[in-house]
């Protein structure tokens, strides 16, 4: 099985990895000896690694390669690729799909699990849907076409799915935030970011767009003061808010959508009440509950967030509604800047293109500037004004979105 | 004649580094299979004491030496067991069996003690001539040689380290996380052990209740500020041990009074783990990423 995040361990070696479920090998055995075994099985498939390479220096195409090869040490008969290569730019994934093909031709099986129909369409014989754990039909991909398959999916709610780009910010002249040669390290303490530099202004929506690990993780979580900038500066409203701390930022009115936002967006246990009242824009010392409760109500009316009372626990919500609870506290804290690191991943698609939508109202209505990394190109397309691409921790690009072109994107990618 | 000075000085603190160094590169195994190891202390007390009892009744050093790494041993697994078997927390259970290792050696040692003023002082220490004391320098490095070649080289090494890494992930490669923290944590405290044992069987061959205690503390910091690693780890001790065999002579030196010299270690541990975490030195030498989170199957799922 192959997930979308790789099931590897970061700080091991790619032999290391792969030794650890090899049952031929006794605990007692050298690393070595396996090195040699997955150059020559890597090679003969088509996966080229240094099996000595840390997993935590490949990129992420390469680390879903080292988890198929390994797969394939193990004897696998059956692949299952849970949403394994839906974040991959298209050049990589036709290389997958071949690699897939091939193994199928050799009497191996491959179960693969995305929400892009397209990918589906392309890779898959037949195509099974799944709608809130039901099977709802079983269809051949050369007998049917992707709106056949749409409505499958989304039933009544097919009509809501567009991957067209929302309608464009009017953007000011002056300048909200700008990120002047930022150097930044990550967990590992190698550089992640590598001298970018980008600016917002306000009433523009900017994506960043990139394959995961390319920097975009840790360019967004300098902005808002959660990572250490080593080099560089970021420059909020002409003030530099490069070591300010995350508080003193939040309180300039910039909100902040992280990824996986279950786990670092909202507290779980909490009720939506006090997930708001914990941000420091909206209470300090002293609580003002009464004023807390209005704000969620209000929040609450206006995203149509389906809660009992403001006082409910936020696990106890669906995901797409938690998402919800943390958008919408985000935009009422973000009175000038809004920043996110893939804001809807984890969201069914209409529920994504709503979350979406919200987010550019705001940018044209309220003149906030938005900065938005993500994986999903059809994300960054669909709400962008101006896209930035993100490699190796460079910006090695910025195009108008209207004018831009999605191959030479993505070429530069994974260029 | 000053270089057999220097010498004399330096084989001097070849017992106590002994019993630091086996001490703290036993915890930083453990530490790398991901059981957050707080109960080094009790269990450094009680191996104190169990050295001290078996040496007594038995005079021979040897048996005293086995039987302290057999009962660290004991509890290494009880510790990793723990840990895996049950959803607790790392802190609680380190620290409930620390309380235990307390009370245990006073048990073992109290009885001891009113033989040995029977029959006199302990007489069954490890030799003290110079050969002896050189290899007490020359084991320890050795093991934690082994131990470092282990970590790195050899799959078990990967396996520790993977589960102290990411455990959802290593068992989902293949990895059996009982069985792997229980041999990390059989190996590890075995040389927390077999440091205990040297520290009375060699250094301080006297018991009194509370003997050892905070030493067991002293080898984790040396371990920490190490980041875990046993090379590291040979510095450390030594300036460690230095600071704790010399804290009387600068005492006398710079005159100061007997309470702030017995603080010196502790406040060089806490400068050092400061000094570990400020520098660039706390990234390259990251402790594992799940050290002390509560690995539970069950829960597998939604943890996530």
């Amino acid at each position: 099985m192959v997930s979308q995040v790789p099931q590897l361990i970061d700080r091991l070696t790619v032999a290391e990895n792969i030794i650890l479920g090899l049952k031929q090998y006794g605990i007692l055995s050298p690393v070595k000896r396996v090195v040699e075994y997955i150059r020559t099985r890597g090679e003969s498939l088509g996966i080229k690694v240094d099996p000595n390479t840390e997993v935590w220096k490949l990129s992420y195409t390469q680390k879903q390669l080292v988890e198929i090869l390994r797969a394939i040490l193990l004897g696998a008969k059956v692949l299952l690729l849970d949403e394994a290569i839906t974040y991959l730019p298209i050049e990589e994934k036709r290389k997958f799909y071949k690699f897939i093909r091939a193994f199928a031709e050799k009497g191996g099986s491959v179960i693969l699990i995305t929400h892009k129909i397209y990918e589906a369409m392309d890779a898959a014989d037949r195509i099974t849907v799944l709608r809130l754990g039901k099977v709802v039909g079983t269809v051949y991909a050369s007998e049917v076409t992707i709106n056949d398959v749409r409505k499958l999916m989304f039933a009544e709610r097919s009509s809501e799915i567009t991957y067209e780009r929302l309608a464009p910010g009017s953007p000011e002249e002056n300048v909200l935030l700008s990120i002047r040669d930022l150097w930044v390290m990550d967990d590992f303490g190698d550089y992640a970011v590598r001298g970018a530099s980008l600016d917002v202004k306000p009433g523009e929506v900017v994506g960043i767009a990139g394959v995961a690990g390319n920097g975009q993780k840790e360019l967004i979580q300098a902005i808002i003061g959660l990572r250490m900038v080593e080099k560089g500066a970021i420059i909020f409203e002409g003030e530099d808010i490069t070591r300010k701390g995350t508080a003193y930022i939040r309180r300039k009115g910039v909100g902040y959508i992280p990824d996986l936002p279950a786990k670092y967006g909202v507290s779980l246990e909490n009720t939506i009440e006090e997930n708001i009242a914990i941000l420091p824009v909206f209470a300090n010392i002293v609580i003002d509950w009464n004023r807390i409760r209005d704000l969620a109500l209000k929040l609450i009316e206006e995203y149509q967030i389906k809660i009992p009372s403001s006082l409910t626990p936020v696990k106890l919500l669906s995901g797409g509604n938690i998402m919800k609870v943390l958008v919408a506290r985000e935009l009422a804290v973000a009175k000038k800047l809004l920043i996110g690191y893939n804001p809807t991943r984890a969201l069914d698609a209409a529920t994504a293109i709503k979350v979406r939508k919200i987010i550019k109202e705001k940018a044209i209505k309220e003149k906030t500037g938005v900065l938005i990394a993500s994986e999903d190109l059809d994300e960054i397309f669909q709400i962008s004004d101006r896209i930035a691409v993100i490699n190796s921790g460079k910006i090695v690009g910025i195009f108008e979105a209207d004018k831009a072109d999605r191959k030479e994107i993505e070429h530069l990618m994974v260029m | 004649m000053e270089l057999a000075e220097i010498g004399c000085i330096i084989l001097e603190i070849a017992p106590a580094f002994a019993a630091y160094y086996l001490a703290a590169v036993g915890h930083g195994f453990i530490e790398k299979s991901g059981v957050l190891n707080l109960a080094i202390d009790g269990v450094f007390v009680l191996g104190v004491a169990v050295a001290f009892a078996v040496g007594v009744y038995t005079i021979n050093p040897w048996i005293a030496f086995f039987v302290t790494i057999l009962v660290g041993t004991g509890f290494g697994i009880l510790l990793s067991y723990l840990t895996i078997k049950f959803p607790i927390s790392h802190g609680v259970a380190g620290l409930s069996i620390m309380f235990l290792g307390y009370g245990l050696a006073t048990l073992v040692g109290k009885p001891a003690r009113t033989c040995q003023g029977r029959v006199g002082a302990i007489n069954s220490g490890f030799p003290q001539d110079p050969l002896s004391k050189t290899l007490m320098f020359i084991l320890p490095i050795l093991t934690g040689i082994a131990l470092l070649f282990i970590i790195n080289k050899i799959k078990l090494g990967a396996t520790i380290r993977a589960a102290g890494e990411n455990p959802h992930a290593a068992s989902a490669l293949g990895v059996d996380i009982l069985r792997t923290r229980l041999i990390a944590g059989a190996i590890g405290y075995a040389l927390i052990g077999a440091g205990a044992a040297f520290y009375t069987l060699a250094w301080l061959p006297l018991w009194s209740e509370g003997q050892g205690l905070g030493h067991g503390w002293i080898a984790f910091a040396i371990s920490l500020s190490a980041g875990r690693h046993p090379l590291f780890t040979i510095l450390t001790a030594g300036i460690f041990v230095g600071l704790v065999k010399y804290q009387f002579t600068l005492q006398a030196f710079y005159s100061l009074s007997p309470e702030i010299t017995k603080m010196i270690p502790f406040i060089a541990a806490i400068t050092a783990m400061v000094i570990f975490n400020i520098t660039s030195l706390r990234r390259k030498l990251a402790p594992p990423q799940s050290l002390g989170k509560i690995y539970f199957k069950e829960e597998k799922e939604q943890s996530k």
